[in-house]
């Protein structure tokens, strides 16, 4: 999938959506946070796989999840790495643990917080964003800030 | 190296380096290759084995007259220059070829045009990253210098003294791109990248090309200079390259690395004369100081603050000044400056005295490799 750039506003980065991760975007596109797990041992795996790392099936499908999670570690990005992000800048990059599974890390954004207010371990919860008229992104924000 | 031959650095050599040179990688590649060769005292028909990353070995061998070659390896993203030089090492080891240089050719990166025209850089995973304005390496690394800080005992002053401690060996060494004196407020008054990441936690983007030749200790003996010896290697890989999704983002590969170096050789941390510990981002270099022991887990901060890296330090440590002063020679600069190290008197006023033993390192967070050498 390609965004078309128009004349308002750059485009998001070009992204190539492959078959194994079509089931992320397309439960994203109806506000719905699904990840990949291995349907013999149990298994959340994010990023998309063909295979279970822990036991070699290759029986994965994707499951809806909480969408809550915690702060592991967050940055604010301050430079304008491409003009999709330039009236964005500066915005927040956080590695979210989600609470199904002890180490089950997301990489996306905090929205709703400024960056002296986000602590280590502050509970979250999935929301979100519109890019573009095709895609959505699961974005983060303080537990119990969404109306 | 346990089993096989025993190995030597005895040529090493770097290119023109500078910003935006205007050089190809054919032109870099060459003019590393000829000053090791010089360096070594070998010929062209002395070469019987080459591997690189940047470039392609048998093209840089054919346009180097080193052509036949019996071993060549194109090395592709790999924990910066310590792939081609583990691998050439082990290919004299295993008699696979007997000099075999190695090579390391980056030009500075059109990082953000490159990203602008559809490029993922290293990104395996791009579509994951770049939707949500993670777009370069300066980020992932704003995320481990925070989680670091979180659970460290350093402060952003210990950063400062971190940069000021490299800045002041790089300016004794005549080959830094960067020497003027900095000072602890400089470093604080510079912008954050990705907050807490600033501009002077990153190495310095240039064109460089370096080549390291790697022999047998029958031929070093022959050979122009002191032989330096490769008295153990590692490589690491404990995750896939989403360095933004590390389960443990302050004890990454440089623990599993050292596990296996420590493994392959009788001498210990405490045997350590010098250490060139990547400085892609300062906190790299802060987090092989921990795995390394040389400081209470937490301590690498305070450690470098007290003048635990300095010249008369614990451990001195980046020596030639490291990625963020010499350039962006990825890796190459920490394994020439090791061997000028121990080969003695080569590193001018900031020769460490009587070295005999030094670690050089490469990477974080997914993978990692390191190689320990000895003067004798």
């Amino acid at each position: 999938m390609t965004q078309q750039a128009d004349l308002a506003r750059p485009a998001p980065p070009e992204m190539v959506i492959d078959a194994l991760s079509a089931p992320f975007w397309a439960a994203a596109r109806e506000r719905r946070l699904e990840l990949q797990r291995c349907q013999d041992c149990g298994l959340f795996i994010h990023l998309p796989r063909p295979v279970c790392r822990r036991c070699g099936s290759f029986r994965l499908e994707f499951e809806p999840v909480s969408g809550r999670g915690s702060v592991y570690s967050f940055t604010e990005t301050r430079r304008v790495f491409h003009p999709f992000f330039a009236d964005r800048v500066p915005y927040l990059l956080a590695s979210i643990e989600l609470a199904e599974q002890t180490d089950l890390r997301m990489l996306s954004n905090l929205v709703g917080i400024a960056e002296p207010d986000v602590r280590f371990g502050m509970p979250v919860e999935v929301t979100f964003e519109d890019l573009s008229a095709d895609l959505t992104i699961p974005v983060f924000a303080p537990a119990g800030s969404l109306a | 190296m346990r089993g096989g031959r025993r190995v030597a650095i005895v040529g090493v050599g770097y290119s023109d380096a500078g910003r935006r040179t205007g050089l190809s990688e054919r032109h870099h590649a060459a003019q590393a290759a000829r000053a090791a060769l010089a360096d070594a005292g070998l010929e062209s028909a002395d070469i019987d084995g080459l591997t690189t990353w940047g470039g392609n070995p048998i093209d840089f061998a054919h346009m180097l007259g080193f052509s036949p070659l019996r071993w060549h390896l194109d090395v592709g993203i790999s924990p910066a220059f310590i792939s081609p030089a583990i691998h050439a090492a082990h290919a004299v080891a295993s008699g696979q070829a007997d000099v075999v240089v190695a090579m390391r050719v980056i030009l500075q990166q059109p990082s953000r045009a490159n990203l602008w025209a559809g490029g993922t850089g290293m990104a395996f995973d791009a579509q994951f990253q770049h939707p949500f304005g993670d777009l370069m390496p300066a980020q992932w690394a704003g995320l481990l210098t925070n989680r670091y800080l979180h659970e460290s005992d350093a402060t952003e002053e210990d950063f400062a003294n971190f940069a000021v401690t490299q800045r002041g060996y790089a300016a004794n060494n005549p080959e830094a791109l960067l020497r003027e004196p900095l000072t602890a407020e400089d470093y604080l008054a510079a912008p954050y990248i990705s907050k807490p990441l600033r501009l002077l936690d990153c190495d310095y983007p240039c064109d460089s090309g370096a080549a390291v030749i790697f022999t047998t200790e029958q031929r070093a003996r022959d050979l122009r200079q002191k032989p330096v010896f490769v008295e153990a290697t590692a490589l690491s890989a404990i995750h896939d390259m989403t360095f933004e999704l590390l389960p443990d983002m302050v004890r990454t590969s440089p623990v599993h690395c050292l596990q296996e170096l420590w493994s392959n050789t009788d001498l210990t941390a405490a045997d350590l004369d010098c250490a060139q510990l990547y400085d892609g981002f300062s906190v790299i270099t802060l987090q092989w100081l921990e795995a390394l022991g040389v400081c209470e887990p937490g301590q690498a901060g305070p450690f470098v603050s007290s003048g635990g890296t300095s010249l008369t330090g614990a451990l001195p440590t980046n020596t030639d000044g490291g990625a963020c002063n010499v350039g962006r020679r990825h890796g190459a600069n920490f394994c020439i400056e090791a061997t000028r190290q121990l080969r003695g008197g080569q590193s001018g006023e900031r020769q460490v005295a009587d070295a005999e033993v030094a670690l050089w390192a490469n990477a974080v967070g997914p993978f990692t490799g390191a190689m320990l050498l000895t003067g004798s």
